[in-house]
């Protein structure tokens, strides 16, 4: 897994709320830069320390849960975005039958959904394994 | 046509209601426990719950409604009212679960340290509810309507009286579980039904909705028109009724020639098997058009894919802001059991929005007479009697009353709950005595105004809704959790620019302004422009105010991302007090 941009040592207040598009990062890496006195793995006290540092534990975080959205909102866009605009592009579309059923019946009627579902508990799973291993890298020391 | 059977069944689960929720009534103390009933809700009768609320007459008969109206492309609706719990789940379910407030006014003071943009806040839920409770009204008054056959208003004040007496004495505690019960009786009385109307239905095949033909009379059919209707016939065609055509006393034979007819209130026509519907206001068009994938809604058919795209952008962005469901987040252990309640509302909601679809095709193939006399959005309510017949489709009918009944009971209570508790809290003054009296203030006003609707679609009027709350709401949850330099005078811009240009564009529409090209479409779909207005806003005003962050910032946003496990023992609960 590569580092991300960003994900070298920018503190919260820097970050534009918005995660790079390109490969997800699922793994919470601690941050490069630590303050001189420290050594070692950061502790579950340094997160909750309101200093530069914390932030950059923290930050890390919401980047790593970001990451989790993103995978998920992204697929569900171009899913829900395409449809639409192959209707337009195809205009056959809408006479296009599935076994002496419409396709748009097929589609909007049922087929949508499950890959909705899975994606939203796909998601869960994602978001809980972000959250178990920062608690392990907190934990480690 | 009075249904014994379906006047039952909507008792039954009015009582069934009022009872479960009394029982909870007795535990129902402090306004705390009204408003998000002492936290300890398992997540799969949390997901049910929210799902109860959640599903409301537009799920329920609005969907197949505006489906079988104006084409399958309107079902994006649902598709969208579904994926919004996606986006709900993968952006603000944990966290905003993590941070403890109980109401949006509640995160909008928290996190951005401002009692001014509370008032703002709960100004919009006030608006966002309204917009939401009154289409409740009005599917109460159809169905009453349609099964009783008595006036519209019987089931507006039946409505009135039942959600306002329930919340102003029992609160949330006893909700919870009706809320749950609803959902499981919204589901079943939407799914046995549509079942059994496809087994049922032999001739013609389920193809040909998607063929070039137009809705046809499969048998002689009694049209009655409630409303005076202009109708267009393609090719002469002999009818027989009472009544008024083309300013013409009518009674017996009446040849209809190709063109077009006036026909007067009251009047009742009689049309052959096998006749084309005649046309109104397109509704009946050819089939290819009505399987277009696209939204082709009444007045404004001259641009689709944007029509598509702003329903999708108001569902999808909506669902977050809605006030009544966020409270239900709170009923959650933590934010893990947050996220793992929403992935099952996600299903649930799904699982219920396969059905409304099959109503809208069945109606197409098998009521078409509901196209001449307006009223599509009962087609739920009629097809089992109309295709099944005998005690079967009165036992059909009568579940499918009480299904919607329920949709009316749990989503209206939900609504009113959360703008009593939002009047109450910010205005009124705290405590269960205010509480209790907003809850009866405002469920006489919504009673009141729900008299007055005119009927436009159930659907188009939540859509509204939902286009208001993604354009205020959801960008301040979004912005307040994921980006650290949202500042109280940027949420504020946002809100007002968001909330108030979608609310004028909805009131404009509602007026009657915009009927063709793209004003009908920016007014009548307004979230395609508001949402990025409101996004844009509070972004631009943030970063001219970053004097206006607040001083706890990185403490704030620890306690919204934090898992609870990680932080210290007094965060959290932020905004409780």
């Amino acid at each position: 897994m590569t580092a991300p941009p960003g994900a070298d040592g920018v503190a919260v207040e820097g970050e534009d709320g918005v995660a790079p598009l390109g490969p997800v990062r699922e793994v919470v890496r601690a941050p490069v830069r630590r303050p001189a006195d420290r050594s070692g793995a950061p502790g579950r006290e340094d997160v909750l320390r309101q200093d530069d540092y914390g932030r950059e534990l923290l930050g890390s975080l919401m980047r790593a849960q970001l990451g989790a959205t993103l995978s998920v909102l992204v697929p569900a866009v171009v899913l829900l975005a395409l449809y639409p605009l192959l209707a337009v592009l195809v205009p056959d579309l809408a006479s296009t039958q599935v076994a002496g059923v419409p396709l748009t019946l097929v589609v909007l009627g049922g087929g949508i959904y499950p890959p909705l579902v899975a994606l939203g508990f796909w998601y869960v799973r994602r978001a809980e394994r972000v959250e178990r291993r920062f608690g392990e890298l907190l934990d480690e020391r | 046509m009075t249904a014994p059977l379906s006047v039952a069944a909507v008792v039954v689960i009015t009582v069934a209601t009022a009872v479960i929720g009394m029982r909870g009534m007795r535990v129902a103390r402090t306004q705390a426990d009204f408003l998000v009933a002492a936290r300890q809700v398992p997540a799969l009768l949390n997901a049910s719950a929210i799902s109860g609320e959640y599903l409301s007459a537009a799920s329920f008969l609005g969907i197949a409604g505006l489906a079988m109206l104006e084409g399958l492309g309107a079902l994006w609706y649902a598709v969208g009212y579904a994926a919004g719990y996606l986006v709900l789940l993968a952006t603000v379910a944990a966290p905003l679960r993590r941070f403890g407030a109980y109401t949006i006014p509640d995160f909008a003071e928290g996190r951005l340290a401002s009692p001014r943009l509370r008032r703002w806040a709960t100004v919009m839920v006030l608006v966002i509810c309204a917009f939401y409770l009154i289409p409740q009204f009005n599917g109460a008054g159809i169905t009453l309507q349609a099964t009783l056959g008595g006036p519209y208003w019987i089931g507006v004040v039946v409505l009135g009286v039942v959600v306002t007496a329930g919340i102003a004495s029992g609160g949330m505690k006893g909700i919870t579980v009706v809320q749950a019960f609803l959902y499981w009786v919204k589901v079943t009385a939407i799914a046995l039904p549509a079942v059994v109307l496809v087994l049922a239905v032999s001739h013609p095949p389920l193809g040909t909705v998607g063929g070039p033909a137009p809705a046809t009379f499969t048998h002689a059919t009694d049209v009655r028109f409630p409303d005076a209707t202009r109708v267009t016939v393609d090719r002469a065609v002999t009818v027989t009724g009472t009544g008024t055509v083309d300013g013409r006393p009518v009674r017996g034979p009446l040849v209809l020639r190709p063109g077009g007819h006036t026909v007067a209130a009251g009047t009742s026509l009689r049309f052959p098997a096998g006749t084309p519907a005649p046309d109104v206001s397109g509704a009946t068009r050819s089939g290819s058009s009505w399987a277009s994938p696209l939204l082709h809604l009444g007045g404004r058919p001259d641009h689709p894919l944007a029509a598509t795209y702003g329903i999708l952008l108001a569902t999808v962005f909506g669902a977050m802001g809605l006030p009544h469901i966020l409270v239900r987040f709170y009923t959650n252990r933590d934010g893990q059991a947050a996220r793992r309640t929403t992935a099952f509302v996600l299903l649930l909601v799904s699982t219920f929005y396969l059905f409304p679809a099959v109503f809208a095709v069945l109606g197409r193939l098998e009521a078409p007479a509901l196209y001449l006399s307006g009223r599509t959005d009962s087609v739920v309510l009629a097809l089992p009697r109309l295709m099944v017949g005998g005690i079967g489709g009165e036992l059909l009918a009568a579940l499918v009353a009480a299904g919607a009944f329920a949709a009316f009971l749990s989503t209206s209570s939900g609504l009113l709950i959360a703008m009593a508790g939002a009047l109450s809290h910010d205005i009124m003054g705290r405590g269960v005595r205010a509480f209790r009296a907003s809850a009866l203030v405002l469920g006489a006003a919504v009673t009141a105004a729900g008299l007055l609707v005119a009927s436009v679609p159930i659907n188009v009027l939540v859509g509204w809704a939902f286009a208001v709350a993604a354009s205020s709401f959801c960008p301040l949850l979004l912005l307040g959790i994921w980006w650290p330099r949202l500042t109280r005078v940027g949420a504020m811009w946002g809100l007002a620019l968001g909330g108030g240009t979608s609310s004028l564009a909805v009131v404009a529409s509602l007026a009657g302004l915009g009927r063709s090209g793209w004003p009908a479409l920016l007014l009548g779909e307004p979230a395609i422009w508001t949402v990025p207005v409101a996004f844009l806003a509070m972004v631009v005003g943030s970063l001219l105010s970053p004097r206006s962050l607040p001083p706890n910032l990185t403490d704030l946003l620890a306690t919204m991302h934090l898992p609870e496990r990680l932080r210290r023992p007094r965060a959290g609960m932020v905004g409780q007090r």
